[in-house]
């Protein structure tokens, strides 16, 4: 669990690859260049073309697609799904650093048992538990049965609280599915954290904010980069919770993609909109590793 | 521990061998059916499967500008379609239907003439009518004690945000040509220009798009009025009898909703069988218990209750004319399908 | 047995909890050991709520579903009394069912592919040095960091460019694609620990290479295979949005059909499914649990 994938070291024992070895390899590569490369090389050519009758894709070179993704309407559903993303992940970051902090200090026996409390909803299908918010945020729902017999309304808030179907519901599911993405990881790199540097910080004068932003935040950083990556770029592309809780009227860049695809006949554009939409992700995975390596940096240095 | 990788090798294999062999052998008996979500009753399948031994695969959908995506653009291989009578007319004119052996049909004679030969398909050649419906205004007299008479009062400041709507662009647009007194099936560019206001005010008072199953939200007092598709009215009507069904005043269509194959369909027997089955009168007044729409097989309308018959949302009264759809061609559904999500996403 | 420890598992999503003390067990007071109730004491104390009610955020929906799939109120609100109906409904609900089986075949046919292609996959890597290997091991990350929606995409293009008719086979080579990448990341966490004198012995003993990988290597990696295994076949049951756009007609998958029945409204049926799902999903995370302890053990 050392945070963003793909950083192992390589092993020092092994041989050059003969002609075997290329050959067992084969299927592997075979697999990834026709399910992974393939299908975005094709998704790129498609972002050219344009629609033909009957949802037929046009092949071409026109940067209609990419002219249309410029218009307002399609900016502003690009910036709303990156704001809602970015507030799931700090919402995400702030409830659940805390909890992974607190697991990953306990004595090894309830450092289990706790991680164990987290996994299960992990590991729950997440339809179900945005479902489950439904049953809860509607109008006459449990939330607002509990408000009502508890006296708060009439008597602290006016009215029921009128949930369901807005963005702060969107919200609310966001962080709800993507949470244990967040506490997990952190709990990982947590869990790594030598125990005497706290100490030795402590002792040298630092005060509990200082720790906390010099020691703790850099030491579990590859945790907190791994869950916010984990969080941010699936929430954005997320359109199922977007459907079930935002009433359809909250339409997130996922919303928009998976809508020319089942609805406005539009591959292209559709498939333009993939490609901005990976472009977003490689930036946002860059901009991780590189504040990263510049906190190692700046560590360093000191 | 030889052993032991060996089995584990061989269940391996016994599991991909089962896959493959499941997927042979489901291919006979099959009818891959694609229709709307809220439909077909579960019932009816259920007795199909039993009487023929065909397996229905029930795919939905939630529009008909979706059902002609999946269709067309994925090329997904269905059965038997259920297309709404503008779609079907596109379908019709582009070859991608199959003509309707209706010697195969024996139940045929139970549909009302009036919708038959309908403008989509002049000589019935390709579709048969499964239910007809209205589009129109659903109201909890409970909660909302002004009258509401038609799209004007529906969206009117003091409602916002109690509305829910069916997710459907071409719909809502033409609500709006309505209320500006236009022609429905003329979405001219400054047609387009002049409801794009209208629309607006209308989708900053919604509460919630939702096609599917607009009723429960309605239902659940989540919101207390509704422009929904007539059979939902009716069902809520069913369930109580403080939601009223409103025909807008300033105008409303029909729609009807067809069985259709597709040209590449592959089971063209068992979706003529099915059809038939659906003809047969006790099993449309299964369709009719469950979703009440307007029921065009005259047989299965004798076996419907008085009170099923009285409901104003499933059989509007009075001699009321409706507009129906034309297709319009995908840049004007393209259009408008813009100018829905431009709207949605305004200033919010 | 070798010398293998249980190296943590470096993909993000299954951390291997190490039962390895640290010494912050002995730095974080976990009672009133000292005399006045510090900063510390109280910070402690803040978290120890804290951790409580994410827990309580956590499962509070959850047992609420459960507790409601016994109401016999079909608008779920009021309690209005207990019933195992929904339960008996849910079994006897064809189109459920089917989505069942379907899942089961998928996610079954996906998992065998992706433990082929991911454990033979990382032995090779480790094993061997290829040139661009750091561009294969780039790649192979792709389909686990990508979001969902790219992948479903793009695989529906290419689907339907080369005419392929969606179902079993095109969910199975999607969900195939994006599982085995965690395979072969977990059973690579294994090798890194794992002795390269193993190898050597059994060639030196005038093994094979295959007989060696087989005889030798597969047994030390079983554990990471079949934690592998079992993370990919849970990612096939609950994978949504790859399979919206890869499945055809008779190939909805239980997720799809949970989508579309959610879609439609509250549905008492689907709070018993979610009772099923959380029973399941505890009993499935207590079993893996155990398999890491046995495998800790063994090293």
């Amino acid at each position: 669990m050392q945070g963003l994938p793909g950083t192992l070291p390589p092993n020092p024992h092994a041989r050059p690859a003969g002609a075997w070895g290329w050959w067992l390899l084969a299927p592997m590569l075979a697999w990834l260049a026709l399910f992974v490369v393939a299908p975005m090389a094709i998704l790129l050519v498609y972002s050219f073309g344009s629609r033909g009758a009957l949802g037929v894709v046009e092949l071409g070179f026109s940067l209609e697609n990419y002219e249309r993704i410029a218009d307002p309407i399609y900016l502003r559903i690009f910036g709303r799904s990156i704001g809602y993303a970015a507030l799931t992940t700090l919402l995400c970051v702030v409830i659940g650093f805390p909890a992974a902090w607190f697991i990953a200090r306990r004595s090894p026996e309830w450092r289990g048992r706790l991680l164990l409390l987290v996994m299960v909803p992990f590991w729950t299908s997440f339809l179900i538990r945005t479902y489950a918010w439904i049953a809860i945020l509607r109008s006459e729902g449990l939330l607002n049965a509990v408000l009502k017999s508890s006296g708060v309304v009439p008597h602290v808030l006016p009215a029921p609280l009128d949930l369901l179907y807005t963005p702060t519901a969107v919200v609310i599911g966001l962080v709800y599915v993507y949470l244990p993405f967040v506490i997990l990881p952190v709990y990982a790199s947590a869990e790594k954290l030598d125990g005497t540097l706290l100490e030795a910080a402590q002792d040298l004068g630092a005060g509990p904010l200082r720790v906390f932003r010099e020691v703790i935040v850099p030491l579990t950083w590859p945790g907190i980069a791994a869950g916010m990556m984990l969080v941010f770029v699936p929430a954005i592309g997320m359109f199922a919770v977007t459907d079930l809780m935002g009433g359809a009227r909250v339409s997130m860049i996922g919303n928009v993609i998976h809508n020319q695809f089942t609805r406005a006949l539009n591959f292209p554009f559709g498939a333009a909109l993939g490609v901005v939409f990976t472009l977003l992700f490689v930036l946002s995975y860059a901009l991780l590793l590189w504040l990263g390596r510049r906190r190692d940096e700046t560590a360093k240095a000191r | 521990m030889k052993t032991r990788n060996k089995l584990l090798l061989l269940g391996l294999s016994l599991l991909c061998a089962v896959t493959v062999a499941f997927g042979q052998a489901r291919k006979r008996g099959e009818l891959n059916l694609f229709a709307w979500s809220e439909y077909i009753p579960q019932a009816v399948l259920d007795g199909f499967t039993r009487e023929t031994g065909i397996r229905v695969n029930y795919e939905t959908y939630s529009s008909g500008e979706e059902m002609l995506a999946r269709l067309m653009a994925r090329r997904a291989r269905f059965d038997l379609i259920q297309p709404p009578d503008y779609i079907a007319e596109a379908l019709i004119k582009n070859g991608q239907l199959l003509p309707i052996d209706r010697s195969r049909l024996s139940n045929f004679g139970n549909l009302m003439p009036e919708f038959l030969n309908m403008p989509h398909d002049p000589e019935q050649q390709f579709t048969i009518p499964y239910m007809v419906g209205t589009v129109g205004i659903v109201v909890n007299t409970e909660r909302v004690t002004e009258p509401v008479r038609g799209y004007a009062d529906l969206f009117s400041e003091r409602h916002a945000g109690r509305i829910v709507v069916v997710d459907d662009g071409r719909e809502l647009a033409t609500a709006a040509l309505y209320t500006l007194g236009k022609s429905i099936n003329d979405f001219s560019p400054a047609n387009l220009a002049a409801i794009r206001p209208v629309l607006a005010e209308w989708f900053s008072r919604v509460k919630l798009f939702d096609s599917d199953s607009p009723k429960t939200a309605l239902l659940s007092g989540d919101v207390d009025l509704g422009l929904v598709w007539g059979g939902e009215a009716a069902l809520l009507w069913q369930e109580n009898k403080k939601f009223h069904y409103v025909l807008p005043e300033e105008g409303a269509h029909m729609f009807v909703d067809l069985l259709a194959i597709p040209r590449r369909a592959r089971n063209v027997e068992n979706a003529h069988l099915f059809i038939d089955y659906i003809l047969r009168p006790e099993v449309s007044k299964l369709i009719s218990d469950e979703f009440p729409y307007t029921n065009p097989n005259r047989a299965a309308r004798k076996l419907l209750s008085p009170e099923q018959l009285a409901n104003p949302a499933s059989y509007p009264p009075g001699d009321r004319k409706f507009d129906t759809f034309r297709y319009l061609g995908e840049d004007i559904a393209e259009a408008i399908d813009k100018m829905m999500t431009d709207l949605k996403n305004a200033r919010r | 047995m070798p010398t293998v420890h249980a190296a943590p598992s470096p993909q993000p999503v299954y951390p291997a909890a190490s039962s390895r003390p640290t010494a912050a067990d002995s730095v974080a007071p976990s009672g009133p050991r000292r005399a006045g109730r510090s900063g510390a004491w109280w910070v402690e104390r803040g978290l120890a709520a804290w951790t409580a009610g994410v827990l309580a955020f956590l499962y509070l929906p959850i047992l609420v579903l459960i507790a409601y799939s016994f109401n016999s109120s079909r608008l779920n609100v009021v309690w209005e009394g207990f019933t195992l109906r929904w339960y008996g409904e849910l079994f006897s609900h064809a189109p459920l069912i089917r989505a069942f089986k379907n899942s089961l075949i998928v996610a079954g046919a996906s998992t065998v592919l992706a433990v082929l292609l991911g454990t033979i996959g990382a032995w090779l890597l480790h094993r061997n040095r290829y040139r661009f290997a750091r561009a294969i091991q780039t790649l192979i990350c792709v389909p686990m960091v990508m979001p969902e929606i790219v992948i479903g995409i793009s695989l529906l293009v290419l689907f339907t460019l080369v005419h392929l008719e969606l179902g079993h086979l095109t969910m199975i080579l999607a969900h195939t694609t994006f599982c085995f990448p965690f395979v072969l990341v977990a059973v690579q966490a294994r090798l890194q620990g794992l002795d390269p004198a193993l190898e050597e012995a059994a060639l030196d003993l005038g093994a094979t290479p295959a007989r060696a990988f087989w005889l030798v290597i597969l047994p030390c990696l079983r554990p990471a295979v079949v934690a592998g295994g079992l993370m990919a076949f849970t990612l096939s049951m609950d994978e949504l949005i790859i399979s919206i756009f890869t499945a055809g007609p008779d190939s909805r998958t239980l997720p799809m059909q949970v989508f579309g029945m959610a879609r439609v409204g509250l549905n008492p049926m689907l709070n018993a499914l979610s009772a099923i799902f959380v029973v399941t999903t505890i009993a499935f995370v207590l079993f893996t649990e155990h398999l890491r302890r046995l495998a800790t053990r063994a090293a």
